[in-house]
């Protein structure tokens, strides 16, 4: 996991390479490099972030460069492991982002043929494979050198004295951005936003050559034609407008979000192609995820069950593979903001090859995962640029209750109400915004704490184990969601006064039982903080701390639930003065398995 | 003129419950915020440079202007985090001024013509503007061009003209700010200690908000001035007089009659049946259902107004659930702000995120605060408080 950055033109490449690298740090930022090209290549990289090394590095002339920022996956950050990364003779340079799997097989061979490996990664080899195969044109050289790979990547390689750059993907996401007699090349489109609106999507084993007079790109040797395509996005979806940090920034942009989910919905004809795969007959459903989309999906699986009747099952990308039963579902949905998760598009892979049909919710246009699945939907988020995810969950949830809802099986008295009670959902967020001032309170109590507890039941308990999630990724503090029914086999024994417990409580069929959790939580001492809706006296009552939400349809509560948890999440961090958009150890969105 | 300081972080107590969750500059006219009125008249005027002081709700303008981009401008935000004077905000702004500044009231609607010849004065300079009654304002007696003095709320009529809150300014005006006045005093002090502060006038429009009712009659003179268009589907059988702006993914249904000026914002659902008379605003994400008659009145985001209501010089704020034959019919009404009672026309004004149930009637002059609930066949009457329950 890691962002690649690419120029050619007539503008100095440095600055440009620097700027596109600072957007890309959320995949990765544990080191980064540039290499400029010319007579010669010139090299800068060591092991720190993108902003500390513009600022020393030396200003190195030139029109055309490449850059990388590094998630470690081989060989720990330093500067001898960051990218780019050279040939033998300094000659060839190429940034990588994806993992080569035969690596060491080929460098024991490379190193046998002479070739000298100055870095622990897998990424040199290639440098190295292209230098093996080099008579004269870089873009062969590339070819061949691939076909000794199994592996993914995203590559730019470059080559002294030669004024072109050479790109390819597999597996990883690469995008070509088009401007006045100059290219750009990234791991994704807000990189490039300040650049151009005109992108080119790099397909699966698409070789390209570009130059200032234009771009050639190839596909098992045959040229392809080139699709130009203008996005809509712009440059302030992905700046921090007024705001501290991207995190919050993102938290505010829900209201929008889901009002403009809703506006889609509405606009859309009934929706084509989806028929076939939530046709009546479907028996089944099967529904896969990773990180905070497999709490999304948790929510789905309540929803199939409870709108459309039939059975689901949910499961973690990473761990599907590994299941030897058949099928029990012929329909999948797969759930992933960046639809580049490696866990993600092998699992699509192996349903496709069983007959299963898979559609995908994404949030990003023309990814992996939404090329090859039988069917999309796109989430309206916009760019997610803060590690932790906000309104892309918000947004995935919004599509699912628009998917259920659509091919719902419940009474038409209901689906009324709760058509109803959806349009509300904006207005509903914002009222937890509004209430921020509140949150900030709880937060700076819970940010004295160690260790803390999440429960909830049923369409909540995905709740639970979010609201964890976002308050452990980004403030450090350990904390575990479980279902309200689990605490007491066990993680009773962890509960005292030193472990709040923070219950999430729905005006459902599982209120009862949460009063009877929170009691029994009570009595071990621990203090509760209840997340309810306002005016139930009841909890009041009983909790140490309320948080009060609007009051919704309980199918509903939880997105307001969510959206107070990331507030009590992103203000504890900031309590704790942590680095919410860049958390330790991690990275958006994450190519490796 | 490159930069424009425009002032958004005060209140606006009196415009409560409207302002209980938003700052005064972010009140919707004819569909857009009032600031946004502000910031369009500087874009049309080449100034692209932008500094926000922000302050109350301050989330709010944030998450409406981001950085200025969709504006055609770039906005950065100076946070005031106690409202304390006109001049304490202007302090906070030292350090991003380069040069030659224009400083605006966000709350105040003027249009590009207001300012078309004063974002070319020379510094230090007002804007002035010929009222009938300035008793609310700060009057400015004139000398020669200059300003001889700024006097606040006069009790006698000493002079028709008024200072606007516009002026122009260099950096040098940080000298003379002390933190706990308003900026005419400012100009007061600095006209005695000798310097010149001129005066230029204005015949653009410029209008204040004060109490709620203002907002009502803001929303007319702007609607007047809209061009219609059809971003959304209309069905057979609508009728459209006038001129009537329906926003993107909007439906019209059948025998709806619409006589502008009416804005309609972004996938509303109206209809069939509805009428909608002039100067009505109506927000993004609104569904109006059958047989409902609305006239002269603001309607925000996200509301549901159900069948066969009938809504005249009223404002629904966003998120509110209103269900079958309400009625908020105009008539004359004394209505209290603060101590004092104002003699005024008008329906009801009904904070955020109410609930009123079927068949409830709003007697002229209600105001119903932010996140009540009415049950089926109240009256309402007079004023009720935020999260009021009518049973």
């Amino acid at each position: 996991m890691c962002g690649i950055v690419g120029y050619i033109g007539n503008r100095q490449a440095q600055p440009i390479l620097f700027d596109c690298l600072s957007k890309l740090e959320y995949r990765g930022y544990d080191s980064c490099g540039i290499a400029i090209g010319g007579n010669s290549i010139d090299l800068y990289k060591d092991a720190i972030r993108v902003k500390a090394l513009s600022k020393i590095a030396p200003q190195i002339p030139g029109t055309i460069g490449i850059g990388h920022t590094r998630w470690a996956t081989h060989g720990e950050p330093c500067r001898l492991n960051a990218h780019p990364h050279c040939d033998c003779d300094n000659n060839i340079a190429v940034v990588h982002n994806g993992v080569i799997n035969n690596f060491q097989r080929l460098r024991e061979q490379l190193t046998a043929e002479g070739h000298n490996f100055t870095s622990e990664t897998d990424t040199e080899i290639i440098p190295h494979l292209i230098e093996k195969y080099y008579t004269g044109n870089l873009e062969q050289a590339v070819e061949c050198a691939l076909r000794d790979i199994d592996g993914s990547f995203a590559i730019i390689a470059l080559r002294a004295g030669e004024p072109r750059l050479v790109v390819a993907r597999k597996d990883n996401p690469l995008v070509l951005g088009v401007g006045d007699r100059e290219y750009f090349i990234a791991s994704d489109i807000p990189a490039l936003l300040d650049y151009t609106d005109r992108f080119i999507y790099l397909e699966d084993d698409d070789i390209g050559v570009i130059t200032t007079d234009g771009i050639q790109i190839k596909k098992e040797g045959v040229e392809v034609l080139i699709k130009e395509e203008k996005i809509s996005w712009t440059i302030n979806d992905a700046r921090k407008s007024g705001y501290e940090h991207f995190m919050i920034k993102e938290i505010h942009e829900q209201p929008k979000v889901i009002r403009d989910t809703l506006g889609e919905w509405k606009s859309a004809e009934p929706l084509t192609g989806l028929e076939s795969i939530l046709a009546r007959e479907t028996e089944a459903m099967l529904i896969l995820a990773c990180g905070s989309s497999f709490h999304a999906a948790m929510v789905g699986k309540y929803l199939v069950q409870d709108l459309l009747g039939i059975p689901a099952r949910v499961e973690i990308a990473s761990e599907f593979s590994y299941y030897r039963e058949p099928l029990a579902a012929t329909v999948a949905l797969v759930i992933t903001q960046s639809g580049e998760t490696a866990d993600i598009l092998k699992t699509i892979k192996i349903l496709k090859e069983v007959g299963c049909k898979v559609m995908v919710i994404t949030n990003v246009l023309g990814s992996s995962a939404a090329r090859i699945s039988d069917d999309k939907l796109y989430t309206r988020a916009g760019p997610e640029i803060s590690v932790a995810a906000t309104k892309s969950f918000t947004a995935q949830l919004m599509v699912l209750y628009w998917l259920m809802m659509s091919y719902s099986r419940v009474d038409a008295i209901r689906l009324s109400g709760m058509l109803l009670g959806l349009r509300q959902m904006p207005s509903k967020v914002q009222q937890v915004l509004d209430n921020e001032e509140n949150l900030i309170k709880h937060a700076r109590y819970l940010s004295g704490y160690d260790n803390v507890f999440f429960m909830g039941r049923g369409i909540n308990y995905p709740i639970a184990l979010e609201g964890a999630l976002k308050l452990k990724e980004i403030s450090y503090i350990h904390a575990e969601g479980y279902a309200a029914g689990e605490l007491k086999h066990g993680p009773f024994a962890l509960l005292s006064n030193n472990t709040p417990v923070i219950a999430i409580i729905a005006k459902d069929n599982t209120y009862e039982s949460m009063l009877t959790n929170i009691k029994e939580v009570k009595a071990r001492g621990a203090p509760i903080i209840a997340l309810a809706e306002e005016k139930d006296e009841t909890i009041g009552s009983i909790a140490d701390f309320v948080i009060s939400v609007p009051k919704v349809d309980a199918i509903f509560s939880p997105i307001v639930n969510v959206v107070a948890l990331q507030l009590l999440a992103y203000y504890t961090a900031k309590e704790r003065c942590c680095d919410i958009d860049f958390p330790r150890n991690l990275a958006k969105s994450v190519t490796v398995e | 003129m490159e930069q424009a300081v425009i002032l958004a972080a005060g209140e606006g107590q009196r415009l409560r419950p409207l302002t209980v969750t938003k700052p005064k500059v972010m009140l919707h006219v004819a569909g857009k915020p009032i600031l946004s009125y502000v910031i369009e008249a500087l874009a049309e005027n080449g100034i692209r440079n932008i500094v926000l002081v922000v302050g109350y709700r301050r989330e709010q303008v944030l998450d409406y202007f981001g950085s200025g981009e969709q504006f055609g401008v770039e906005i950065n935000y100076v946070t005031q985090e106690r409202q304390l004077g006109t001049a304490h905000a202007l302090a906070h702004v030292r350090s991003v001024i380069t040069d030659k500044f224009l400083v605006l009231p966000g709350d105040n609607l003027i249009e590009a013509a207001t300012i078309a010849r004063f974002v070319s004065a020379e510094p230090h300079a007002v804007l002035i503007k010929r009222v009938d009654d300035p008793s609310r304002y700060g009057a400015v007696i004139l000398d020669n061009g200059s300003v001889r003095n700024i006097i606040e709320k006069p009790r006698e009529a000493v002079s028709n003209m008024v200072n606007t809150g516009i002026y122009a300014f260099t950096n040098d005006i940080f000298n003379f700010i002390e933190p706990e006045l308003d900026i005419p005093d400012v100009l007061n002090n600095m006209i005695l200690q000798g310097n010149t502060i001129s005066a230029q006038k204005t015949n653009g429009t410029w209008l204040d908000v004060v109490h709620p009712w203002h907002l009502l009659s803001l929303n007319d003179i702007v609607l007047h001035r809209i061009d219609g268009n059809t971003g959304g589907t209309i069905e057979n059988g609508v009728t459209i007089k006038g001129q009537v702006s329906v926003g993107e993914g909007t439906l019209i249904h059948a025998n709806s009659y619409l006589v502008g000026p009416v804005v309609i914002g972004k996938n509303c659902d109206i209809g069939p049946n509805v009428c909608l008379m002039p100067s009505t605003s109506v927000g993004d994400n609104v569904i109006i259902s059958p047989f409902s008659e609305i006239r002269n009145s603001i309607i925000c985001n996200d509301v549901h107004i159900g069948a066969g209501c009938i809504i005249e010089d009223s404002i629904i704020d966003k998120g509110c659930v209103i269900k079958s034959h309400f009625i908020a019919c105009s008539g004359e009404a004394d209505v209290k702000i603060g101590d004092e009672y104002y003699g005024v026309n008008m329906g009801a004004i009904i904070g955020e995120s109410c609930y009123l149930g079927n068949n409830t009637v709003a007697q002229p002059g209600a105001i119903v605060g932010n996140y009540s609930q009415v049950q089926s066949l109240k009256l309402i009457t007079g004023r009720l408080n935020d999260r009021s329950l009518l049973v």
